[in-house]
């Protein structure tokens, strides 16, 4: 019985944000600040011979230069300034002073010496170490394919590319008291905290972390980031404020990115044309000491029910800073090859793409053999095939010409991404003057959190929605898990769904067989009761009391996609077309239909929105977005956002955005699974599968560009 | 960044004075939105700076007469908005309306715009600063240092006009406009007013890509005049570029048209994106004369326009890229009734 939807609401902060009232890390004003600015190493690799600060110091308004050797000497590679340089544009030193401008000036003047080192630029130069993991593999898929009717075999690329939000990194703290307060954006405020805590040989109990508004993440504010520690150690040591924000090409140059990665799929069907053999090879960039494992055999697996799956992984080791998770980290690039590989091998078969792939329900893992907890892919194709008008697609490509000549084609590619979900600690106070305060974990990124917390807590209780105070993104209010994987809404729904049942409780315990007439705060001042509070706790299916001991440490606490039961996936079909110019071959997206399984939709503006962003990145993705390097000299050369072509408003088209809207019955209390990912995966493949449909050229590779089709 | 010296003159005249009291390290300023991020690079490293937004009436359109003049200070936005230029010069409007963004446009002055430098990726992104980063020779940047974007990441750069020293793309859109439409550019320098021929405003990069243009130490643009001709209504300023909007040209084509029925009398054709300064075509314009225009023919004006193109490792694609640029234009603007 598919229970009434959640009501549209608005964002609770849309309208600060419009305003430009919404105060992100680098806004808080405090007194006595001091501005920092990084000095950038210039060589890819090599080791620190000496750092000169005289010219810096002698600018006026330079306080102080801290450089490698003011920092603790410790055992690993410290987060911190370091005389060993692993790649260009690693902090060397940090200038404190009065003013921006003078920070600025006396970071140009600081000279370093470096003792240069031979360096491996790129996954494909000689010198690239190449580091195979635990392969993934379900049944017999040699078996499989030997025997298989149809197969098809191919490779495919996907570039680094940069998250680039649009908030820059930055770092502001504060030393008072021998307390140690750091404002950022983040998506790890607890982990921040634990990590500042080893790199600077600090008790965790005396930082605080504060991220209330982040401008954006993706994945690139996961980790520690670079400069923390090093603004922070600043900050002891002068005693003053510091606050440091980084240049786009410094950011660029330390922030995590998506690795490039390369995938070899190979399909077999049998003779009846069902998809019975996958064979998958893929690698990915990696640092020299990087941990980003290449997962990329999380989605396929899970997508059609193919019992025989073959999977092979590794890293490719060269000299670069470490990759990191961006949006949909190994969904992305693994679906754009295998639902490129699907509509190849469809193709081969002469069968619809759709048809082809709704004939594949999945209900098991076979990873795991468990079953899935829901999989309403079928629903988003069908749906999805209904709103396009998919019917009217001729199956031959080229067949749908403009009287000028303007190619269309029309392409379709489903996604799949992990439900995951983290432990969670939460408190709530509901006061009797009206006021509501629900402390929890959760970053808010702009993907609508807070939006979700209200919107669930004001379905579960009633309170004012005026005074309602969602404190999160906070050491202080709460231990904060690392808002990713799409576990937000899933995680903070279970504790509110769990600390109104509480609140329900005490409450009635409060009142006994009384009628009071009122809301629940107006209930409270009748009975002379200042406030309520309940504190709960909750896990993940299959997850201990050990997790929440891993989440107030700030160490890795959540679960997914495998549970002792079952396994979890989130859906999506996207449904593209595309225009390809006759001449000049510029391709546009005009119209993207793109329909969601999630489970529940608990906050229908904020998913829908999700979605829609989650399709432009994936239009960023598959024509435009790449960061490159020039082998010769290392680093990034087209670190600016001139020259890393994210798309403009005039580049997207409609996005009609539908979800299921159906609980998966196993997963959590609530129904619903993650979206924020799930969103963008197979969109990228969609739109060259389009591109195929409309010209007949395979483009295996992101960026598709101009060049690929003239 | 370094400290600088900053005025801000009343007049033109009193702008040359101070330029000429300041010296060699001095700079105009207009909108500053190239300027400024030139100096956060790390590229340009001015000593002063000569406000030239405060002078009065030196941003007007004036479209009576026998040729357009737009003074320096005009925004690009304001003479892209016009209307007289928009009916009667289609090439000039678009040229301004697909560069940058409309704040940008806001800001922006058309004299500023004539003098910005090259968007080569080791050009801007290789002066080792906190700002930029990268470390690349560029002899643009640093006489004698040699480029490293021969040999590199290439896909952006030109393939006519460049030399052993420099492939660098001349970026803007306006300056190919009105070197379609044979502008001239007014001056007025310590030793007084010129015009110059837009044509020999740019140089080519030869061996020495650091001198961009033929104007003499502390002369300041005035205004920018254009002939008045009948191909002005067909015409057209046709831009391909990575993204639909807010980017640089990898390829563009101005094209203005006097035709008598389906004959081309006289075609102005200028490239931008693909060359290292605003590249007249005229080897295409003679091939157009007197022929009639059907798609063969201005694919063919196109190929013409490139004959001479070399390319380089990943910039081969701007050449067929460029040949059906000029060709779609030509039958954009043939389209256009005069
Ligand atoms: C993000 C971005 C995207 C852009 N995209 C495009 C694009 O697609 N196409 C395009 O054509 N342009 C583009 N531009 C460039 C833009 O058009 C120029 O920055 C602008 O036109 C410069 O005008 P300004 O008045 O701001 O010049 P300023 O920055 O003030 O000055 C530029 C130069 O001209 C000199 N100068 C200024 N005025 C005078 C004068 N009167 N006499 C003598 N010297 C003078 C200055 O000394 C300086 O060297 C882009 C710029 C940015 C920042």
């Amino acid at each position: 019985m598919p229970a009434a939807p959640f009501p549209e609401r608005e964002r609770i902060d849309a309208r600060d944000k419009v305003l430009g009232a919404t105060a992100y890390a680098a806004d808080i004003p405090l007194p006595g600040l001091l501005y920092a600015m990084m000095v950038p190493a210039t060589t890819p690799k090599g080791r620190v011979e000496t750092v000169a600060v005289e010219g810096a110091m002698q600018v006026r308004g330079v306080v102080r230069v801290l450089t490698a050797f003011d920092f603790p000497a410790l055992p690993g590679p410290p987060p911190t300034p370091a005389t060993e340089i692993a790649y260009r544009g690693q902090p060397v030193a940090l200038v404190v002073a009065e003013t921006l401008e003078a920070a600025i000036e006396g970071a140009e003047a600081v000279r370093a010496t470096y003792a240069g080192q031979a360096f491996v630029p790129l996954i494909d130069s000689p010198g690239a170490a190449r580091e195979l993991v635990q392969p993934k593999k379900a049944g017999n898929a040699q078996a499989a394919m030997a025997g298989a009717a149809t197969t098809i075999e191919a490779s495919y690329v996907s570039p680094a590319q940069h998250h680039n939000p649009m908030e820059m990194l930055s770092t502001t703290a504060v030393w008072r008291d021998g307390k140690l307060t750091i404002y950022e954006g983040t998506q790890s405020a607890s982990l921040v905290r634990a990590n500042v805590a080893i790199a600077l040989h600090l008790d965790p109990a005396v930082v605080e972390v504060k991220s209330a508004q982040v401008g954006g993440a993706f994945g690139q504010k996961i980790p520690l980031q670079r400069q923390t520690p090093i603004v922070a150690l600043a900050a002891i040591l002068i005693g003053r404020p510091v606050k440091l924000v980084l240049p786009r090409a410094q950011i660029f140059h330390n922030a995590v990115f998506r690795p490039k990665s390369r995938h070899q799929v190979a399909l077999g069907a049998d003779a009846g044309g069902k998809l019975t053999a996958i064979r998958y090879d893929a690698d990915h960039q990696q640092s020299r000491k990087g941990t980003l494992e290449p997962g990329y055999h999380e989605s396929p697996p899970r997508m059609y029910g193919v019992a025989d799956y073959d999977g092979t992984a590794a890293h490719v080791r060269i000299d670069t800073q470490d990759p990191g998770a961006m949006r949909a980290p190994y969904p992305h690039p693994a679906q754009f090859a295998f639902e490129s590989a699907v509509d190849e091998l469809a193709h081969k078969l002469g069968r619809d793409p759709v048809a082809f792939r709704l004939a594949h329900q999945a209900t098991t893992d076979p990873i795991s053999g468990n079953p899935l907890s829901s999989c309403f892919l079928n629903d988003c194709l069908t749906e999805g095939a209904r709103r396009f008008g998919w019917e009217r697609r001729p199956i031959a490509q080229g067949a749908m010409v403009e009287p000028d000549g303007t190619l269309v084609g029309w392409g379709v590619a489903a996604g799949g991404y992990p439900a995951n979900v983290s432990p969670t600690i939460a408190t709530l106070r509901v006061s009797a003057d009206g006021r509501t305060r629900f402390a929890v974990a959760g970053h808010e990124m702009g993907q609508g959190i807070r939006t979700v917390i209200a919107q669930l807590l004001q379905r579960e209780l009633d309170v004012d929605p005026a005074r309602l105070e969602i404190a999160i993104g906070d050491t202080a209010a709460a231990p904060q898990h690392t808002t990713a994987s799409s576990r937000g809404t899933v995680s903070v729904g279970a504790a509110v769904t769990a600390a109104a049942a509480k609140m329900r409780a005490a409450m009635a315990e409060l009142i006994g067989q009384r009628s009071i007439a009122g809301n629940i705060h107006r209930q409270l001042a009748t009975v002379r009761r200042p406030f309520l509070q309940v504190e709960v706790s909750t896990l993940g299916p299959g997850q201990d009391a050990g997790a929440l001991d891993r989440l107030r440490a700030g160490a890795r606490a959540a679960a997914g996609p495998e549970y002792p039961q079952f396994t979890s996936f989130s859906y999506i079909a996207h449904f593209v077309e595309v225009r390809v110019e006759p001449s000049t071959r510029r391709v546009r997206v005009p119209r993207v239909v793109s329909i969601a399984d999630c489970g529940r939709v608990v906050s229908p503006r904020t998913a829908a929105s999700q979605v829609r962003g989650g399709v432009v990145w994936a239009i960023g993705a598959a024509l435009r977005e790449e960061t490159e390097v020039d082998p010769r000299f290392g680093g990034w050369l087209n670190a600016d956002l001139a020259d890393y072509v994210v798309p403009v408003n005039a580049d997207i088209g409609d996005i009609d955005v539908g979800f299921v809207d159906r609980p998966d019955p196993l997963f959590n209390a609530v129904g619903s699974k993650g979206l924020g990912e799930v969103a963008m995966v197979g969109a990228a493949a969609a739109i060259a599968n389009a591109v195929f449909h409309a010209t007949g050229t395979r483009v295996r590779k992101m960026p598709l560009r101009i060049e690929d089709l003239l | 960044m370094k400290p600088f010296t900053y005025a801000r003159p009343n007049s033109a005249a009193e702008a040359v004075k101070a330029f000429a009291a300041a010296g060699r390290d001095a700079r105009y300023i207009a909108g500053g939105t190239t300027l400024y991020d030139l100096m956060k690079l790390g590229i340009e490293r001015p000593e002063h700076l000569i406000d030239v937004t405060a002078i009065r009436g030196l941003d007007r359109i004036e479209t009576g007469g026998d040729r357009l003049r737009f003074e320096a200070l005009a925004p690009m936005s304001a003479v892209a908005a016009d209307p007289v230029v928009g009916r009667d010069y289609p090439v000039l409007a678009e040229a301004l309306a697909k560069a940058a963004s409309q704040q940008l446009r806001n800001m922006a002055t058309v004299g500023g715009n004539l003098l910005q430098r090259t968007r080569c990726l080791y050009f801007r992104n290789g002066a080792g600063n906190p700002s930029s980063v990268g470390v690349y020779p560029c002899n643009k940047r640093e006489p004698g240092a040699g480029c490293a974007a021969i040999g590199g990441l290439d896909r952006g750069q030109a393939v006519l006009g460049q030399s052993e020293a420099c492939t660098a793309v001349s970026p803007g859109d306006w300056p190919v406009a009105l070197t379609a439409m044979d502008a001239a550019v007014e001056v007025l320098g310590p030793s007084g007013a010129r015009a110059i021929p837009i044509a020999e405003l740019y140089r080519l990069p030869g061996a020495t890509p650091h001198l961009e243009f033929m104007l003499a130490p502390g002369e300041m643009i005035t205004a920018i005049t254009v002939p008045k001709t009948p191909a002005g209504r067909r015409s057209t300023y046709h831009k391909i570029r990575d993204r639909e909007s807010y980017a640089f040209a990898l390829a563009s084509a101005a094209v203005a048209l006097e035709m008598e029925g389906e004959r081309v009398t006289r075609a102005h054709i200028a490239l931008g994106g693909v060359a290292t300064r605003p590249w007249r075509a005229t080897e295409a314009e003679q091939m157009l004369a007197g022929q009639p225009l059907t798609a063969a023919v201005s694919l063919a004006a196109g190929r013409a326009a490139f004959a001479g193109a070399r390319p380089g490792r990943h910039n081969g694609f701007k050449i067929e890229l460029g040949a059906r640029t000029v060709a779609d234009a030509l039958m954009i603007a043939a389209r256009r009734s005069a």
